[in-house]
């Protein structure tokens, strides 16, 4: 059932610039880095012995905020394709259960960061590259810059779709989205509770695993949640 | 009987309050079932619990006679529907908002090109919903009920805000299904002469209670033209009318003609004045559909 359902929202999708702005987030990552390491990749070179650690870390900067904000712009676009005409009603009343309809929603999603965080990763390697930062590829750290803050936003990825798609008013995701942007660009005076300071990574261990784990752990408790929650609604 | 559709005491309570109150409704194989009462009556709240959209406070729904909260999903393989506003995706063309249900319902890729055909929307197929009209909308929206050739089609308010031509075409359209595919239909509409036109039978629901449920032409026989006759010594003359083989009924002391041609009502006249009543007055009563309808609607109490 839930293929079926995954392959009917890949295709709701279309035309409503989805892929587009997946793919827009990393690249604007990188973009800013192609703008500092533009205007001063002497300077920056000479910072490090490590070029391509302190390239990720500049990359990584952004991150997070970029992905906060893909998060809440995604997940609205998410609900608004069902919340427009309300299809919500046409949706459930299909042989469906409204767990897998949830689901769907949030896999489509899952997805949707995938291919950005994978992007972000690709984009990572062809610039540094083309910054001749050395033949010592970090591919182990690559992979954990691009999959990390990932796997740590899936929290807030629950938490967006969660409201998003119990909302009438789609004014309720957005606050919430960029009040969430807004933790996410002051991570480091957040405490490590807050769930917008994990995609950072930092936390007073120092270990980024740490953030990772919890992002797993309470994004699939939001997860499951959400999805009771909107189960349990009426369909307007 | 097998009801294709039965409702056990259905209750629906929003707070403090009730859109629905204890409401039985039976629709039997093949019927055009004609939902009717006035906006807000509960008949939109009735027909969300009927597809599992809200969950009743109290009572059971059968559908096929199989328990709704039990077997949902196979209930609804079966259904199709269409609720108040059409709902589509406007980015999509009208082919494409059938193709994304369609992959649901798992039904080949052939039935979106019937269903288009039948609501003769095939050669806009490859265009933007977005554009559509109102009437293509609502004709999209009830392809889209179509899709999975459903044994039973629920319908609310489908021609809502179509123009007269419109609306002809759905009626068209609706009353060939069961002819057809032997599909059962419920409809509801806030418009009598609507369902008049349709139905075979009709439940008229009013402050969420259901007053009134049988075939149209019991309904119809509420609206049937009498003659009035006041008279001197009414209980009397009603028994020689009787008498004289003339059908009538006697109501606080009125006679009532159930027979209404010219010639039946002079002959009752006749024999009246021939065995010496006075004849006070004579009278028309003529109630429409509609009358009685608002009638039942409004003082909430059947006929």
């Amino acid at each position: 059932m839930i293929g079926k359902l995954l392959r009917a929202d890949f295709l709701k999708i279309k035309r409503k610039g989805l892929w587009f702005l997946s793919f827009l987030g990393p690249f604007g990552v990188i973009a800013l880095q192609m703008v500092n390491y533009g205007v001063r990749k002497d300077y920056l070179l000479n910072q490090s012995d490590d070029d391509w650690g302190y390239f990720l870390e500049y990359v990584h900067s952004f991150t997070p905020l970029a992905l906060v904000l893909g998060i809440a712009i995604l997940t609205s676009f998410m609900a608004s394709i069902e919340n427009e005409t309300n299809a919500w009603k046409q949706l459930i009343s299909l042989p469906v259960s409204k767990m897998s309809v949830y689901l769907s929603k949030f896999m489509v999603l899952g997805s949707l960061l995938f291919v950005s965080s994978l992007l972000l990763g690709v984009f990572s390697l062809g610039y540094g590259i083309l910054l001749n930062l050395g033949d010592q590829i970090p591919y182990l750290e690559l992979l954990k810059y691009s999959f990390y803050p990932y796997l740590a936003a899936l929290p807030i990825l629950a938490l967006q779709l969660w409201i998003a798609s119990v909302s009438q008013n789609q004014g309720i995701p957005i606050t919430t989205g960029v009040l969430g942007v807004i933790f996410a660009y002051s991570a480091f005076i957040l405490p490590d509770w807050m769930i917008w300071k994990w995609p950072s990574l930092m936390n007073e261990w120092d270990e980024p695993l740490i953030n990772v784990m919890l992002g797993i752990g309470v994004g699939t408790l939001l997860y499951i949640v959400g999805m009771l929650d909107f189960t349990r609604r009426d369909v307007k | 009987m097998e009801y294709v559709v039965q409702t056990t005491n259905l209750s629906k309570r929003f707070g403090k309050e009730s859109a629905v109150i204890g409401l039985d409704m039976k629709i039997r194989k093949g019927e055009i079932y004609g939902f009717l009462g006035p906006n807000g009556a509960g008949k939109t709240t009735t027909i969300r619990m009927l597809l599992g959209l809200m969950k009743a406070s109290s009572g059971t729904i059968q559908i096929f006679e199989k328990d709704l909260n039990k077997e949902k999903i196979n209930i609804l393989k079966r259904v199709g529907s269409l609720v108040e506003n059409p709902s589509y995706y406007p980015h999509l063309t009208a082919y494409e908002n059938l193709e994304a249900l369609r992959k649901i319902l798992g039904v080949p890729k052939t039935r979106i090109h019937e269903v288009l055909e039948i609501v003769r929307l095939t050669e806009v197929a490859n265009k933007k919903v977005k554009g559509f009209s109102l009437g293509m909308k609502q004709r999209l929206g009830i392809a889209a009920s179509l899709l999975n050739s459903p044994e039973l089609l629920i319908l609310d308010e489908p021609t809502n805000g179509l123009d007269p031509s419109g609306i002809i075409e759905i009626r068209n359209l609706i009353k060939q299904l069961p002819a057809e595919t032997g599909m059962t239909i419920l409809i509801s509409s806030h418009l009598l002469t609507e369902i008049d036109q349709m139905a075979t039978t009709v439940g008229i629901v009013t402050k969420g209670k259901m007053i009134y449920q049988d075939s149209i032409e019991s309904l119809r026989m509420y609206a049937q033209q009498k003659v009035l006759l006041k008279v001197s010594d009414s209980e009397q003359a009603w028994r020689s009318l009787l008498g004289n083989g003339i059908k009538a009924d006697w109501e606080d002391g009125i006679i009532l003609l159930s027979e209404h041609s010219d010639g039946k009502v002079a002959k009752a006249i006749h024999t009246l004045v021939h065995e010496g009543y006075s004849i006070y007055r004579v009278e028309e009563e003529k109630r429409s559909l509609e009358d009685i309808f608002l009638q039942m609607t409004t003082r909430e109490k059947v006929i």
